[in-house]
């Protein structure tokens, strides 16, 4: 099988982390590096966590520190979802790891341009770290064949009525990501709050004894908490979307569209504008915006993939 | 199950064919007792909606004094809808011409005595912009009370139409309906989540038509010209926007509802004029609007039709 080469800029983030295992294991897709960003937590702790991910996952990708701080704003992390470590405060070895210098937006674009036209650029973070890689590489938007990112939504927020967190994090970024000029592929609250991995779920992954599979229950348990705050019957995978829409989109619905971002307004600031419903189009179509999931074959395949079976089934 | 007692109403709108149907509606309903009417610039420029106000009120014989609104928005210039309505703002069928002219007393004015006036609290139906509910409200706050709620036409939650992010109502005032929206008074919001799923078909037009009344001819002639502009779009059927703040008055269990804090965005490079519902509570705001998301369509459809035969038998 043609494996789709992949290039992962995350912020994790426990559902990066667990965005990250499927992205490992599904055989139609081939991970080639990773860049941590500031979002979910401070970079220094995104960082850390995806090198504690390859230690639980006992890999070897590697590892980009990218930005620190959003585009022109100050960070803001999700504690109260990702526990304070940005990992459900779950204690995992510290693996011994290579410190790279280079910077997220150089390893991204030379990857690219190893890759060219064929990289996918999978963000589930704020798209600080995209923006700046297209900032300082102008070919960069020739270069990816497509960015899949989870954010927006096409219709109510959850950090502000108006706006998801990834968008709302850095707004700016994500304009100027939108305005590029590459296919894009959304995945906002729309898709990602039916993708719930529910109690009897990681009860299952922790029965099987496998250490990702009782990571995956512990590293969930403030996300959880805030969930059932939200009336929510499960923690939705928000990022795991991205990766999975890249590997079967037959499981999914989305539909073009128009998206722009607002970054000029307090109460609606980082809401993606869609035209989806609305008789006024925007001039340019640059989305594909995911509506829907066919959750039990996702999640199917997601624990599949945290028990590490996934290969072998599809062989 | 009918009221005993009617709700007292003050229709505030633009018409507007389908303000105008809502008028209609509202004058059909013995729930209801109309005391003022008001005329808001929107789809027309004021001049041209204060008349279409006095062309209808005559047409249906709803003799109350009609206030004439504001020429323009709380702080911008007027935004009108000459493509959905037509430059007289009410083109189709020809109307009788007014058979009484318009109180002294401005929108705000007449909606500020008619509150005094009544002895128990009124509702306010507002199917345009909402420049005069605002002036009304910033002008005399001591008379909330005497609002029971305020009914209106407008926004989208999911959605806009003049813009991908902002309804026509709201976009052409938005200040005005932030001033609503945080006034205290109930809201009750028609939105074009609803709005958009209340079309009243063709084979509706005819049953409107086939009732023989000279009301129920105009109204299927409105309802085939609003038609005529949204088949382009895409449209089914005429969406019945203003005719849902009536409805929803005279048959609440035709909707779904839920109840949620509403804001209005006024900045913004894409949102101005959007209506934000807190869906999800992360503001912590108890809900200021009871927001109408669904209808059951064929009886929606069947209430406004039925509605129009009062016009063959009532009619005095």
């Amino acid at each position: 099988m043609n494996r789709l080469p992949v290039w992962l800029d995350c912020d994790a983030g426990v559902d990066d982390a667990i965005a990250l295992m499927a992205l490992h294991e599904l055989p139609e897709l081939e991970l080639l590096g990773i860049s941590a960003v500031s979002g979910n937590a401070p970079l220094a702790d995104t960082y850390r966590n995806v090198h504690r991910m390859n230690g639980l996952m006992g890999t070897s990708y590697p590892v980009f520190r990218g930005a620190e701080k959003p585009l022109l704003r100050e960070a803001h992390a999700a504690a109260a979802f990702h526990g304070r470590d940005g990992l459900g405060d779950v204690p995992l070895p510290e693996p011994p790891h290579e410190n790279r210098p280079e910077k997220a937006w150089d390893a991204l674009y030379n990857c690219a341009r190893e890759h060219p036209g064929e990289l996918n650029l999978i963000a589930t973070g704020p798209l600080t770290n995209a923006a700046v890689a297209l900032a300082k590489y102008p070919e960069l938007r020739t270069l990816l064949r497509q960015i899949l990112f989870m954010g927006g939504s096409a219709s109510a927020g959850n950090v502000t009525p108006a706006a998801e967190f990834n968008i709302w994090a850095d707004p700016e970024a994500a304009k100027l990501v939108f305005d590029a000029g590459i296919p894009l592929v959304m995945c906002g609250l729309d898709v990602t709050l039916r993708a719930m991995l529910l109690p009897e779920d990681w009860d299952e992954l922790a029965a099987s004894g496998k250490p990702a599979g009782i990571f995956t229950k512990q590293c969930l348990k403030p996300a959880w908490a805030a969930s059932q705050n939200w009336g929510l019957p499960g923690v939705a995978m928000h990022d795991a979307c991205p990766v999975f829409y890249l590997a079967h989109p037959e499981l999914f619905r989305a539909k073009k569209a128009g998206v722009r971002v607002e970054t000029r307004a307090a109460l609606t600031l980082g809401k993606t504008v869609t035209d989806l419903y609305s008789d006024r189009k925007f001039e340019e179509q640059n989305a594909l915006v995911v509506l829907d999931v066919d959750r039990d074959e996702m999640i199917r395949l997601l624990k599949d993939c945290i028990l590490g079976q996934h290969r072998t089934i599809r062989g | 199950m009918q009221n005993l007692k009617p709700i007292p109403v003050i229709l505030d709108g633009d018409p507007g064919h389908d303000d105008a149907i809502a008028w209609t509606l509202a004058k059909a309903s013995p729930q209801l007792r109309v005391l003022a009417v008001t005329s808001v610039c929107g789809n027309q420029t004021i001049e041209k909606t204060t008349y279409n106000a006095q062309r209808v009120c005559t047409l249906l014989g709803l003799r109350v004094p009609i206030g004439k609104g504001r020429p323009r928005p709380l702080l911008e210039k007027p935004m009108n809808a000459p493509s959905v309505h037509g430059e007289s703002g009410l083109d189709g069928p020809a109307l009788p011409e007014p058979a009484f002219p318009v109180s002294g007393l401005s929108a705000a004015e007449l909606m500020a005595k008619t509150l005094r006036e009544s002895a128990e609290p009124v509702t306010i139906v507002a199917t345009g912009p909402q420049t005069n509910v605002a002036a009304l409200l910033l002008a005399h706050p001591e008379l909330k009370p005497k609002i029971r709620r305020i009914s209106l036409m407008g926004g989208g939650l999911a959605h806009g139409n003049w813009t991908p992010a902002a309804e026509f109502n709201i976009l052409v005032d938005p200040e005005a309906a932030k001033i609503v929206f945080a006034s205290g008074v109930p809201i009750l919001m028609a939105g074009l989540d609803v709005t958009e799923k209340a079309l009243i078909l063709p084979e509706d037009f005819q049953r409107v038509a086939a009732l023989g009344n000279p009301v129920a001819d105009i109204v299927a002639q409105w309802l085939e010209f609003f038609y005529v502009f949204h088949k382009n779009l895409g449209y089914a059927g005429a969406p019945m926007h203003d005719p849902c703040a009536v409805m929803a008055l005279l048959h609440p269990e035709l909707f779904k509802t839920r109840a949620l804090y509403v804001q209005i965005e006024t900045e913004g490079e894409y949102c101005r004029g959007a209506t934000v519902g807190d869906f999800y509570g992360v503001t912590g705001k108890a809900p200021n609007a009871e927001c109408l998301l669904d209808v059951d369509r064929a009886a929606f459809a069947d209430r406004l039709v039925e509605a129009m035969k009062f016009y063959g038998e009532g009619a005095k």
